[in-house]
């Protein structure tokens, strides 16, 4: 069957569907549910997307909050407390995990399929029926201030962070997922407010649940009706404040506490992404033929003149305007600003003059490959999904994608560059260490 | 008919060429991993880091037929690669594209291993991300990892184990062409490797592979046996001053049982109750992290696992013929960094004296047997389990054996396990820290280490923790030493 559909994918066709059969159901509660089974003998993997991350941070003070949520996720239920949740996952040998972003958090849990019933019970019971004790949610406080200090020892931690900071002024993402280091401090006296962020966000009309490998679909869902289908519906969409437009360039230098080469940071706001604009999805082509590891300037500063030790992008696939970020290490703090115009020069070249129809149909030859390189395991399957779910709570959005990127032609990518590579609407940081 | 079973396995060896085959049918990638047994244990002396440069080269560099440059762009449609790693005692060099593009990708893979061009700009390059490595990353970025290269350097000194991976500051300055060209021709040979390919291949690419890679130098490379560290008595203990917010701690003794041995599969249901990487069963991590709130994590190991922070399971190809056992503790606040210590020694005392429980024995081989399924869930990963398999010369593969041995072994296996391999009152430590002098003293002087908390904590943990703040740990003065962290790395001869 993968290999069928592999040929279909390579073929001149436009990119038609997701490469796996699925099922797509929405229960009465408004929780939404993608089954995907496929062959992977006896291995399950299944995902809880709760569409709720640092962005729906609104209030002051509680930066962090999501993330430190979904630690708390894993303190149990009055009928399976947290040891004996514990003593059950240990016992199944399931590989279990969270992590939280500014759009999302997600719950993943691999498994063998014998375990999939107890599975949907355990996920189900916990979604709904959390329950810690104060003394344990301050504690928890604590592990997740143990979070932060581990990670703040990169540079990269402190350049994003100031990053965030000065790039927004209103919006949410003015701060990074983990939190700023005073509301971390103060989260041990935010048991009350714990309750109410998981009455408001812990809703199953804010979740979509992904299953994948080897299952029975019909099976499956009707557990899933079963152990859920009492979740009362009742998410409360967060007043996100808008980001104001950019009217000028900010530029802002940061002092690393260490030794590290300096990090040029340049990030242009880019709109809210969606899947089915062309401008949107060109961010993606920009993004990998002038600032990814084909482009010219990649060869031009990185192994020709060997300024940096790596040039590299990331366009934004955030619920909201985000940020399309270039940023590089360079050797020599004499040749920040050389940089900066190779880089400067790599966007004019991208808004002055189409790509080559040749170039751009590579990219797309190889994003093409990539997913199916990279969709083999149940796990993998389910990661994908992740990142566009947040967006749009189906396959639809996550197919929109490859079918815009497989109709972009050079002069949808030059529009875009011209509509978003503008100063005004840029952020440059430079991170520098100590001497 | 779970994954593992249905490794359909092929091992050839023909006359000096062994071939390591995963077919697997309808999979969409083709693996190669080409495994030279060769690692940074093999770099000459002065030379530290040739065999991870020369592995970077033969990966990121250009071959006699195209400029790097040109590499990276026919790769680019294929979304295909290579890459080439060296650890200790192994270095794999390993590709992968889609069976689609397999044929038009495996010109450029083989190119970069039997031409490679070896340019002063390329080398240039690389070495220089290589000394901002140890320069820069390694000493400012991760205390983590910082913490573990030092109980490495430290526990291995004099041995090839010893230096990191990526060499020496001074070393790798020293490092020239004729020095990467002489160490591919000696180690980088036919009959010094094992070929592997896993997934959707077609038969006859096993044939182009082997015929080609008859083009390979040609040698019998002596092999070195495996370091053995120092003996010690004690608890030695580095201290790396820096200025942090909080402390780093990694510890560990030699251990002397590998992979294969029924004794490694009982020490690996002990290991897993007490530290299981990255997972809340670990019970330091329940006594550190869970009750106290006192930073991230604290695991434990029996094999050595580099980059524990940014992986889930256990590292495939980094097999090393002497192992050590291992607790690494996550950042702690400063003022924490005693008493997390002493918590961690006294979990392990305890559980050398007495044992695994009934229980936990039983609750931790339940959850080893399922949760090494999810050790290679891919064919590439297969292989790589393959691959180890050969290094440790095991008969049956290993990951199947782990799951026997969990049926088979028996409580009284484990526990004797522990008592003939962990032993009580032998750990060399490495700290990242601030204010190392303060600490010293407080070891030195075993100075009680009792600790605050921002909120109230249960009686129980209270009274805990007044056992925890005073348990001894035998620290000799002459036995502690302080290196400021911008020493590090600079030569082997420190």
């Amino acid at each position: 069957m993968l290999l069928t559909l592999a040929l279909l994918l390579l073929s001149d066709k436009p990119m038609p569907i997701f490469p796996y059969a699925y099922q797509e159901h929405t229960l009465d509660n408004g929780l939404r549910v993608i089954l995907i089974p496929m062959e992977s003998p006896g291995l399950v993997s299944y995902h809880t997307v709760v569409r709720t991350g640092s962005r729906d941070e609104v209030e002051p003070g509680k930066t962090g909050f999501a993330h430190f949520f979904e630690h708390m996720m894993f303190r149990g239920t009055e009928k399976y407390p947290g040891p004996v949740y514990d003593g059950l996952m240990t016992q199944m040998g399931i590989d279990a995990n969270a992590y939280t972003t500014d759009d999302r958090t997600v719950y993943h849990l691999d498994f063998t399929a014998e375990d999939l019933e107890k599975v949907i019970e355990l996920e189900s019971d916990r979604f709904q029926n959390l329950s810690y004790k104060e003394a344990d949610f301050q504690t928890e406080a604590g592990a997740v201030y143990g979070e932060y200090r581990k990670s703040i020892t990169s540079p990269f931690s402190v350049l994003f962070e100031s990053v965030s900071n000065l790039a927004y002024d209103k919006h949410t993402y003015k701060h990074t997922t983990i939190g700023f280091e005073e509301d971390i401090k103060a989260m041990p006296q935010q048991f009350e407010y714990s309750k109410g962020f998981f009455k408001r966000f812990y809703r199953p009309d804010n979740c979509v649940i992904v299953v994948t490998g080897d299952f029975k679909p019909e099976q499956t869902l009707s557990w899933i009706k079963q152990y859920y289908g009492g979740w009362q519906k009742g998410y409360q969409a967060p007043q996100v404040v808008p980001e104001p437009e950019q009217t000028a360039e900010r530029r802002g230098e940061v002092q690393f506490n260490g030794k590290t080469l300096p990090i040029l940071y340049m990030g242009y706001k880019t709109p809210a992404f969606n899947p089915r604009d062309k401008a949107s999805v060109a961010t993606f082509a920009l993004g990998e033929l002038f600032f990814g590891s084909n482009s010219d300037l990649y060869k031009d500063i990185y192994l020709e003149k060997q300024w940096v030790n790596f040039v590299s992008y990331d366009a934004s696939q955030n619920r909201d305007p985000g940020l399309f970020s270039i940023y590089s290490m360079v050797k020599d703090p004499a040749n920040i600003e050389k940089v900066q115009a190779a880089i400067d020069a790599a966007v004019k070249s991208a808004q002055d003059q189409p790509v080559t129809s040749v170039k751009l149909d590579g990219v797309k030859k190889r994003i093409k490959y990539g997913l199916l390189m990279d969709m083999n395991t149940p796990g993998e399957v389910a990661e994908s999904l992740d990142t566009p779910l947040a967006v749009e709570p189906s396959i639809k959005g996550f197919e929109a994608f490859f079918s815009t990127l497989q109709q972009l032609e050079p002069a949808d990518l030059q529009a875009a560059a011209k509509a978003f590579f503008q100063t005004q609407r840029r952020t440059v940081v430079v991170l520098k260490g100590a001497q | 008919m779970l994954i593992l079973m249905m490794s359909l396995m092929t091992l050839t060896a023909e006359g000096d060429m062994q071939t390591q085959l995963l077919p697997v049918a309808n999979d969409p990638v083709v693996s190669i991993r080409i495994w030279f047994k060769v690692g940074s244990m093999n770099d000459p002396a002065g030379k530290e880091g040739l065999a991870n440069l020369t592995a970077a080269l033969l990966s990121e560099g250009s071959t006699q037929k195209n400029g790097y440059a040109q590499i990276l762009e026919k790769l680019y449609p294929l979304a295909a690669g290579y890459s080439c790693d060296a650890s200790m005692e192994m270095t794999v060099f390993k590709g992968q594209a889609h069976v689609d593009a397999f044929e038009e990708y495996y010109p450029l893979f083989k190119e970069a291993l039997l031409f490679p061009a070896f340019k002063q700009d390329d080398l240039d390059r690389l070495k220089s991300e290589a000394l901002n490595y140890l320069e820069n990353s390694l000493r400012y970025s991760s205390d983590e990892e910082l913490g573990k290269a030092v109980l490495l350097q430290e526990m291995y000194k004099g041995t090839g184990y010893a230096h990191p991976i990526a060499g020496t500051i001074e070393s790798l300055k020293s490092i020239n062409l004729i020095d990467i060209k002489t160490f591919y021709q000696t180690w980088f040979t036919q009959e010094n490797m094992v070929i592997g390919m896993a997934g959707g291949y077609k038969p006859e690419w096993v044939d182009v592979l082997k015929k080609d890679l008859k083009a390979m130098p040609s040698g019998k490379p002596a092999q070195a046996k495996a370091p053995v560290p120092a003996a010690y008595q004690g608890f030695p203990v580095t201290l790396i001053e820096k200025d942090t917010a909080s402390t780093a701690i990694s510890m560990g003794f030699p251990l002397d049982v590998l992979r294969g041995e029924k004794d490694w599969y009982a020490l690996a249901i002990a290991n897993s109750w007490l530290g299981e990487h990255r997972n809340s069963s670990s019970h330091l991590y329940n006594v550190i992290r869970e009750k106290r709130g006192l930073n991230y994590g604290d695991y434990s190991y029996i094999e050595y696992y580099p980059n524990g922070g940014r992986r889930t399971k256990p590292p495939q190809n980094v097999g090393r013929h002497n192992q050590l056992f291992e607790i690494w503790i996550r950042p702690v606040p400063n003022e924490a960094r005693h008493f997390a210590l002493r918590a961690a020694l006294r979990e392990f005392d305890h559980l050398v004296d007495h044992g695994m429980t009934q229980e936990d024995f039983d609750l931790t081989r339940s959850f080893l047997k399922k949760y090494v399924l999810h050790y290679a869930p891919t064919s590439d990963e297969r292989l790589a389990y393959q691959l180890d398999d050969r290094f440790y010369g095991l008969d049956h593969a290993h990951l199947e054996t782990f799951r026997k041995m969990m049926d088979s072994l028996t409580l009284a296996d484990v526990n004797a396990a522990i008592k003939k391999h962990w032993h009580k009152g032998n750990f060399r430590i490495a700290v990242i820290t601030k204010d190392a002098a303060s600490f010293k003293q407080a070891l030195v002087e075993n100075t009680p280490s009792p600790i605050t908390y921002p909120t109230p904590k249960p009686q129980e943990i209270l009274d805990e923790d007044k056992q925890i703040e005073v348990y001894p740990i035998p620290v000799k003065a002459e036995d502690v030493h302080i290196i400021p962290v911008n020493e590090l790395f600079i030569s082997t001869k420190r």
